[in-house]
């Protein structure tokens, strides 16, 4: 018996006892998402839709701005009005959010995920981690993108402008930049660990971080101001100043600020909770 | 090690793994037979703290899976293999699991050699074959080199080269020294393979014995005697203890004595036999006597399930 052990030990293992930490596992799920080309697909698409989106109506703008009435002129924002291509972006964050989780599920992998790491809560950080930079890779990208990209064009026909280097101008960039890349992904994100479904799961993140914010005119001023102005994307847009002051469901900044990290955080923990518990 | 105590799972009412105690010794293939249907599947899910018990523990070297940080290099475990993601190349396949396990870059060149899919490496695997995707399985298994290695129906689909390439692999794995638990469906499979075997069916364990034991006690032989003066035979083979019945004419099926002891009798009485010859019952029959009240789909109680022992 002794010399079975012996010999197993000679011929059987590696030599690495060194137990894998958490920068193992955030170098494990970079490798996962860095590998597929879908990835890259969504992040192209991301920044290109978005900045392309931008241009296009800032020509738009520059083309029919001698028609607007005062109103339009009014609103118009040369910061803001850049943020337009956005709509897509946003779309692109979620497939990537959902996408990061529920083609494990889809294919099966998930499994192997948790066989070669039984300890869920510390892959569940690392993907968390790695979706969450990739996310806000690509807001640091796009946003400014769809700024820099307008500016020229509204020159050109004579529209106001702005300058990054103003420091209402790059507050309000960053603040865009920070919550459009962590809020439309990460949340897409919790919801994928939920349901486990890339459909459902990018049709639930859809309805809630848009709808709202589509039917905001069609609702009462109560609802506005008690549950409209709660939720993530809305909150944002006070933070944002896409949102004004005057604006029923508008959230002051502080308020705004603990409103986005308690959504965030709140669906992030739901989801780690439930994984833990639910069969793999 | 493997250690199952009092191991159970329910979903609903429907019990899939019922209080399943068994221990699974190193250094031997353990077979984990059943049909399909039978539990084996969950009880891997639950060995390997994918799917939690619903009552009883299941331990791999005395830890629960789930409180592992490195298991890779304790046990390999190969029980889905086309549960991988198409897109990704079976090199980055391996590598993001390299990296979890803190398993050194050089392994994945080493595994996908062990497994002949070198030249395939940086190639979708959403392109592979099932065989394919069946070695890729047994190299994530390999990774880490692991003492113990687990295999849910390693032949499955399998065509006859790659079944004889798998069965090749567990023997070379035991010889190695490393504790092999496999299950399947087939025991023509595992007569071949395993040292021990475990019998499941209906999610409780109905067997637990070396395949030797097992094949002894279920394969029960007899033996098969003709002669044209079988009637005379009779009384001197039951005063020797046998259990005679009669054949077709002329021919006597003898339980309890074997083949020379009753030539040695029918050289003593001066009987002339036409014929004798031990007979073994198929272990397929055997193990289906053995799992038979325990089927859950059963071909008269409803839709025909794949229930064949091939």
């Amino acid at each position: 018996m002794t010399a079975i052990t012996a010999t197993t030990v000679s011929t059987i293992g590696l030599t690495t006892n060194a137990e894998p930490g958490f920068g193992a596992t955030l170098h494990s799920e970079w490798t996962k998402l860095r590998s597929l080309r879908s990835t890259w697909i969504v992040v192209s698409l991301a920044i290109g839709l978005s900045i392309g989106f931008s241009a296009l109506i800032a020509l738009t703008s520059g083309l029919t701005h001698d028609s607007w009435g005062e109103d339009v002129t009014a609103a118009f924002d040369p910061v803001l009005t850049t943020n337009s291509g956005s709509l897509f972006g946003s779309i692109l964050l979620i497939v990537l959010g959902v996408t990061a989780v529920t083609s494990e599920y889809s294919s099966r992998m998930v499994r192997t995920t948790f066989i070669v790491n039984p300890q869920r809560h510390r892959v569940f950080a690392a993907k968390t981690a790695i979706v969450a930079l990739l996310g806000l890779a690509i807001t640091t990208i796009s946003i400014p993108g769809m700024f820099l990209v307008s500016q020229p064009i509204f020159g050109y026909y004579g529209l106001e402008t702005a300058s990054i280097t103003d420091s209402a101008t790059y507050r309000t960039l960053i603040t865009i930049t920070l919550t459009q890349g962590l809020i439309y992904t990460m949340i897409p994100f919790s919801i994928g660990w939920l349901l486990r479904g890339t459909a459902s799961a990018i049709t639930a993140s859809i309805g809630f971080l848009w709808l709202p914010w589509m039917l905001g005119p069609l609702v009462p001023v109560w609802a506005k101001e008690n549950v409209l102005r709660y939720l993530p994307d809305i909150a944002a847009n006070s933070l944002s100043g896409i949102t004004k002051a005057d604006a029923a469901q508008y959230l002051g900044q502080t308020p705004a600020i603990i409103t986005i990290a308690v959504w965030l955080t709140g669906s992030l923990v739901a989801a780690a909770v439930v994984l833990n518990r639910r069969d793999v | 090690m493997l250690t199952a105590t009092g191991l159970t799972k329910r979903y609903g009412s429907t019990v899939a793994v019922d209080e399943l105690t068994f221990e699974v010794k190193p250094g031997i293939v353990t077979g984990f037979l059943g049909p399909n249907g039978a539990g084996k599947t969950t009880s891997m899910r639950l060995i390997l703290g994918l799917d939690k018990a619903t009552e009883g523990t299941v331990t791999v070297n005395g830890q629960s899976y789930r409180d592992k940080r490195a298991p890779l290099q304790e046990i390999g475990a190969l029980i889905d293999p086309s549960a991988v993601h198409g897109g990704r190349s079976a090199y980055h396949h391996l590598l993001w699991q390299a990296q979890s396990g803190g398993l050194p870059r050089h392994r994945v060149d080493e595994v996908l050699d062990m497994v002949g899919l070198t030249d395939v490496a940086g190639k979708k695997v959403g392109g592979f074959s099932l065989g394919m995707h069946q070695r890729l399985g047994i190299a994530s298994a390999l990774l880490g080199d692991p003492p113990v290695l687990l295999f849910d129906e390693p032949v499955n689909g399998l065509d006859p080269e790659g079944i004889q390439w798998v069965r090749t692999l567990m023997r070379q794995f035991a010889r190695e020294g490393r504790t092999v638990f496999i299950s399947s469906h087939m025991m023509s499979e595992m007569e071949q393979t395993a040292d021990h075997v475990l019998v499941i069916g209906r999610g409780r364990l109905v067997a637990d014995m070396p395949m030797e034991a097992f094949t002894r006690r279920s394969a029960q032989s007899h033996v098969k005697v003709v002669s044209l003066r079988a009637h005379d035979l009779v009384p001197h083979l039951e005063a020797k203890g046998a259990l005679v019945t009669n054949g077709t004419v002329n021919e006597l099926i003898v339980t309890g004595l074997d083949a020379p002891a009753i030539g040695a009798i029918a050289f003593e009485r001066g009987i002339p036999l036409n014929e004798l010859s031990t007979q073994r019952a198929s272990l397929e029959a055997a193990f289906m006597e053995l799992t038979h009240d325990s089927v859950e789909f059963r071909a008269d109680r409803g839709p025909a399930r794949d229930l064949a022992f091939a």
